[in-house]
């Protein structure tokens, strides 16, 4: 019998995470007054430990043995042959997808929950707090901490509170105290109460009510946490990647491709990073983080600092974005606000490291589909952008005749987000490709934008 | 008779659930419009046109032309909000 699956044994989990950092230069996050934010502007709301991971350079950086005791709850997850979607394309590609469905919360994210409230408790932290839309990562940090004895409390948006009992279920289940949002425990909350009782709270109000929470306690043993974006997050989901390229030695393959879904980048980072590192030492390897074809911030909007404010008193980034004064057309409104995309990735993208791909919603659907019918999981909406690219991508080595190696990140089940499904099987989707015309006259407006120096890194 | 998209729903890429249309007109900051609310429905109708006409002029042209907040900033500006608000 063929083998479906690729394990590792326990003892083979990686010892370090990779730090892209370490082979990247990057332009900092600038204050309003030009200068760098400096690391303990974060102090407030994260440990010292964690912000010093934000900034480290160290290529490798040790995974503290109580972690791994906790990642071998799900770790290592299996590597799996994608032969029946093969078969379904009748590829010559060889597809393999590295499955983070297996974890207790169902996705990715305890990957980097389960270090965050390790460090914390390290720096002596009691109690973390933090926002959660639908609640993936609310229920990824209150599994977290529960395996360090850490208090977690979920500001959950009201909206998603009311819609999604199960996962206020999960949290509760693992200990977290989840409340909707806006409540009555913060400022922020009763403010917004006392104007409108009846709000469906916002992720904006959310994340207010968890930095408040953090900010003000006065015995210093609340911190703030979060899943996606910031460089830390990144390096703890290397684990991902790092597992891969040990199971694909084990079987004798490497990957031509990489692909993950790209939303803040951190499931795309924890598969791709490593590879990235090869690829820095001479391994010929296109890798590919995938968005949806209505936000094409990455795919086609130039590089530039934005101003977080009006007046300029907000710090600035360089991220992928397209311009603010850019006003879209009617009918062709869609990919014009920037995503919350990580600034490595975005680095990576700039120095044509990485190559992003965009697909329609109807696309990732059909893609989720057509996976739940021959592979038998049925995917987490964001993880349909990365099958959606490997269909596309499958059909091409068919066409060219080659025999690619495809590997791609099945970053969580969708078992919990049925309503997405859902809408696409009443019909209610629909596709539109942003004119490249639009994105040049977009270009044109960021001219008068400052532009970062596009460093190099080799 | 054009009939509202108010009723329309589609899920939230932020949120990660199912949410009426009526629900991104608000849940951006101060009750305004969301900042994604372009992306996520120019592909069910002309939301562009909806917003100009149901925006007062002041707030479309804020709409059209906000600038994206980095996660750092962000969570600096809430850092220094959270303060501001403990100390009064």
């Amino acid at each position: 019998m063929e083998t479906k699956k690729v394990f590792l044994t326990e003892d083979e989990i990686p010892r370090q995470w990779y730090n892209v950092l370490a082979d990247i230069k990057m332009n900092p996050p600038l204050g309003p007054d030009g200068n760098p934010v400096s690391p303990d502007m974060l102090a407030p709301v994260f440990p010292m430990n964690l912000i010093e991971q934000e900034v480290s350079s160290e290529r490798w950086i040790d995974i503290p043995e109580d972690i791994l005791r906790v990642y071998t709850i799900w770790r290592p997850s299996p590597l799996v042959r994608a032969y029946a979607l093969e078969k379904a394309l009748d590829t010559p590609a060889r597809i393999y997808y590295k499955y983070e469905g297996v974890s207790p919360p169902g996705s990715h994210k305890p990957n980097t929950a389960v270090a965050q409230a390790y460090y914390n408790k390290e720096f002596g932290i009691k109690r973390l707090t933090t926002e959660t839309g639908a609640g993936q990562w609310g229920s990824a940090l209150a599994f977290a901490c529960s395996q360090f004895g850490l208090e977690c409390k979920v500001y959950m948006v009201r909206i998603s509170f009311d819609q999604k009992p199960y996962r206020k279920t999960m949290m509760a289940t693992w200990g977290a105290n989840c409340v909707a949002s806006p409540s009555t425990e913060t400022k922020a909350g009763r403010q917004i109460l006392e104007q409108n009782p009846d709000t469906p709270g916002s992720l904006g109000i959310a994340i207010s009510e968890a930095i408040e929470a953090a900010v003000t306690d006065e015995s210093g043993q609340t911190r703030y946490s979060l899943g996606s974006v910031l460089n830390h997050v990144m390096l703890h989901q290397t684990v991902i990647g790092l597992e891969a390229k040990k199971q694909m030695e084990k079987i004798g393959e490497y990957p031509d491709v990489i692909i993950g879904c790209a939303g803040g980048g951190s499931n795309f980072a924890g598969l791709a990073f490593p590879f990235v590192y090869d690829k820095f030492n001479g391994k010929d390897i296109a890798i590919h983080p995938v968005e949806p074809a209505a936000c094409p911030t990455m795919t086609r909007a130039p590089f530039a600092y934005d101003h977080g404010d009006t007046i300029g008193m907000t710090p600035l980034l360089a991220m992928h974005s397209l311009g603010h004064t850019f006003i879209p057309p009617p009918m062709h409104a869609g990919g014009l606000r920037y995503h919350g995309m990580a600034p490595t990735v975005s680095q990576l993208i700039v120095e044509g490291v990485m190559e992003p791909k965009a697909y329609g919603q109807m696309d990732t659907y059909e893609a989720g589909m057509l996976v739940a019918k021959t592979e038998g999981f049925i995917s987490a909406p964001e993880t349909n952008h990365a099958i959606a690219c490997v269909i596309d991508l499958a059909r091409k080595a068919k066409e060219e005749g080659k025999e690619k190696v495809i590997l791609f990140n099945f970053s969580g089940h969708g078992l919990i987000d049925l309503g997405a499904y859902e809408q696409f099987l009443a019909g209610n989707l629909a596709d539109y490709e942003y004119p490249a015309k639009e994105i040049e006259d977009a270009e044109k407006v960021l001219e008068q934008y400052p532009k970062p120096k596009i460093i190099k890194s080799r | 008779m054009k009939k509202s998209p108010k009723n329309l729903v589609r899920r939230c890429p932020r949120l990660g659930n199912p949410v009426p249309f009526h629900y991104c007109e608000i849940c951006g900051d101060e009750q305004q419009p969301c900042f994604k609310i372009l992306d996520c429905w120019w592909e069910y109708f002309d939301v562009v046109q909806y917003l100009r006409d149901n925006l007062p002029e002041a707030q479309f042209n804020h709409l059209m032309g906000a600038r994206p907040k980095p996660k750092v900033a962000s969570l600096l500006e809430l850092i220094e909000k959270a303060k501001t608000s403990q100390d009064r």
